[in-house]
């Protein structure tokens, strides 16, 4: 069965001389073509059933095609990596729209807490919430809001009858928002606000539910803080210049300071994927990956110069860095040193030249 | 050349409802306000109809849509619109799916992002071919064409008679032979 290349499902028209040539056969045609492919595909099948199948599909050129058109599909499947396209295409929740629907993401992150939670660790020390290096934590906040913590975060939860706010000092949160309980209570209609305050502003979600992500990311980007909003819609304020604050919208990401935001840019589709434990990059330089695996470990991970402008490509389990580590020098030219569980040195493979 | 001039006519009149349509998909999605999303979304929906109305003049399709399509053009727009949209969430979950089977490999066998796309776009197809289909039905088909299994096999991995996997195997096949495109 040859295998054809896959070709594009998106609507174009490219796809429509085909489409006209030859649309679906008779229903009566495609029955019996789809029993004969039973009894073809059945491992108890004769050799008269193979002859008769033959003789059925060279009665009438519209057998012939019928069959051809299931034959294209069989080979599209034969193509197909057997146990990911199981998976994807058995999935039992076919549909989530609810899912997708509702939910309202934003995703942030504070590179400065970075340094001010290292030098400063009283600060981690206060938080309501923390998470060590490596760690993710998954908690309900009192409103139904959900709140997840990535590696090495600090959050304060600050509820009162005015609003609902998280003051993040350091790392990377995700929130699912709930609508305020308290409105109904009071019948008043108006939801508290709920608002993620950082060393550069607050930001502020609009609609009935979100997800706030921050984390401490790159030296390189100090002072600032990274949102991204998944679903609906924030606004952000930055601290010092308030009358700047503007609205960012859902599939967008943007970078703020005390004093200025960075023009939007469209989200990164997998700023995400840490919520599942995963790390998710494309063609990224091999000292900004390695930069982002040394969040979820503890100790320093350091990228030889030579070696840092090497483009990595996959989709990483977090939970296991030294394995990710471990298997580097299998896609790349790099040696991996451990001087120690806490000292890690990426190098020029000595066997490449 | 008539009959495509009026289709074309058609076509116009109902895209003077496009920003109709694309507060319409944008309420839909739940977005605050315009964004891409949608307006690809609106972009695939009248490619559907003028799909559809190609196919109208080749006598593959009844001129019924039409007729709904000049009475209530918004009615009509909604119809189409809500199908796209259909496809889009499905589409969604699918790619959610397919990541985290992606994520169950070793890092060794990861795709690269272009043959990533093109499994996706198959895997897609195929998935929109399988969506009319019962879930247990669906199950068999994979079972047989993506593991090999033998109708004995998924008939106890099932739990259910062998005629049933026959029943299951005959429905997918005609459902991939009456695909649209």
């Amino acid at each position: 069965m040859a295998s054809p290349l896959p070709s594009s499902t998106s609507s174009s028209f490219s796809s429509l001389s085909s489409a006209e040539r030859a649309g679906p056969p008779d229903r009566t045609i495609a029955r019996q073509a789809a029993q004969w492919l039973v009894k073809l595909h059945d491992e108890h099948v004769s050799a008269a059933d193979i002859a008769a199948c033959d003789r059925w599909r060279a009665v009438h050129p519209e057998h012939e095609r019928a069959w051809q058109r299931a034959e294209a599909i069989g080979g599209k499947l034969a193509g197909l990596p057997g146990g990911v396209a199981l998976q994807s295409l058995g999935r039992s929740n076919r549909v989530e729209r609810r899912a997708v629907l509702k939910t309202i993401l934003l995703l942030m992150s504070v590179p400065v807490g970075y340094a001010s939670y290292r030098t400063l660790p009283w600060q981690q020390w206060s938080a309501d919430l923390r998470t060590a290096a490596g760690e993710r934590r998954t908690v309900m906040l009192a409103d139904g809001s959900k709140l997840i913590l990535n590696t090495s975060t600090a959050v304060d939860v600050r509820f009162d009858s005015e609003q609902r706010l998280l003051h993040l000092h350091a790392g990377e949160i995700f929130i699912e928002t709930a609508r305020d309980p308290l409105s109904k209570e009071l019948q008043t209609g108006a939801n508290r606000p709920f608002i993620v305050r950082t060393a550069q502003g607050n930001v502020r979600a609009l609609g009935t539910r979100f997800v706030v992500s921050a984390a401490d990311t790159h030296p390189r980007l100090a002072s600032s803080t990274n949102v991204t909003v998944l679903e609906h819609a924030v606004e952000i304020r930055p601290a010092v210049a308030v009358e700047r604050a503007r609205v960012i919208e859902a599939g967008q990401q943007i970078r703020f300071t005390g004093t200025t935001i960075d023009a939007p840019q469209a989200a990164d589709r997998y700023a995400t994927a840490w919520v599942d434990g995963r790390l998710i990059v494309n063609a990224m330089r091999l000292d900004d990956f390695l930069a982002q695996l040394g969040r979820y470990r503890s100790g320093l991970l350091r990228c030889d110069p030579e070696v840092a402008a090497l483009r990595i490509t996959g989709a990483f389990q977090l939970d296991n860095t030294d394995g990710i580590l471990n298997a580097l020098p299998d896609t790349l030219p790099v040696a991996v040193l451990f001087r120690s569980r806490y000292w890690v040195t990426v190098i020029p493979s000595p066997f490449s030249s | 050349m008539a009959a495509t001039d009026s289709s074309m006519q058609h076509v116009q009149s109902l895209y003077s409802h496009h920003g109709w349509l694309l507060a319409w998909l944008r309420r839909k999605l739940g977005h605050v306000s315009g964004n891409a999303e949608a307006a690809d979304l609106a972009q695939d929906t009248f490619v559907r109809i003028i799909v559809a109305h190609k196919r109208e003049q080749c006598g593959v399709q009844s001129s019924e849509q039409t007729m709904q399509a000049l009475r209530e053009p918004r009615a009509y727009l909604t119809t189409v619109a809500s199908r796209v949209l259909f496809n889009h969430y499905r589409r969604l979950s699918l790619e959610q799916a397919y990541l985290q089977a992606l994520d169950q490999l070793p890092e060794i066998h990861a795709p690269s992002p272009e043959e990533r796309l093109l499994i996706l776009e198959t895997l897609n197809e195929i998935d929109a071919m399988l969506q009319a289909l019962p879930g247990q039905a669906r199950s068999a088909f994979l079972l047989s064409q993506l593991e090999g299994m033998s109708y004995a096999d998924i008939a106890v991995k099932l739990n259910v008679s062998l005629r049933t996997v026959k029943r299951y195997m005959a429905q997918a096949f005609e459902e991939c032979i009456m695909q649209e495109s």
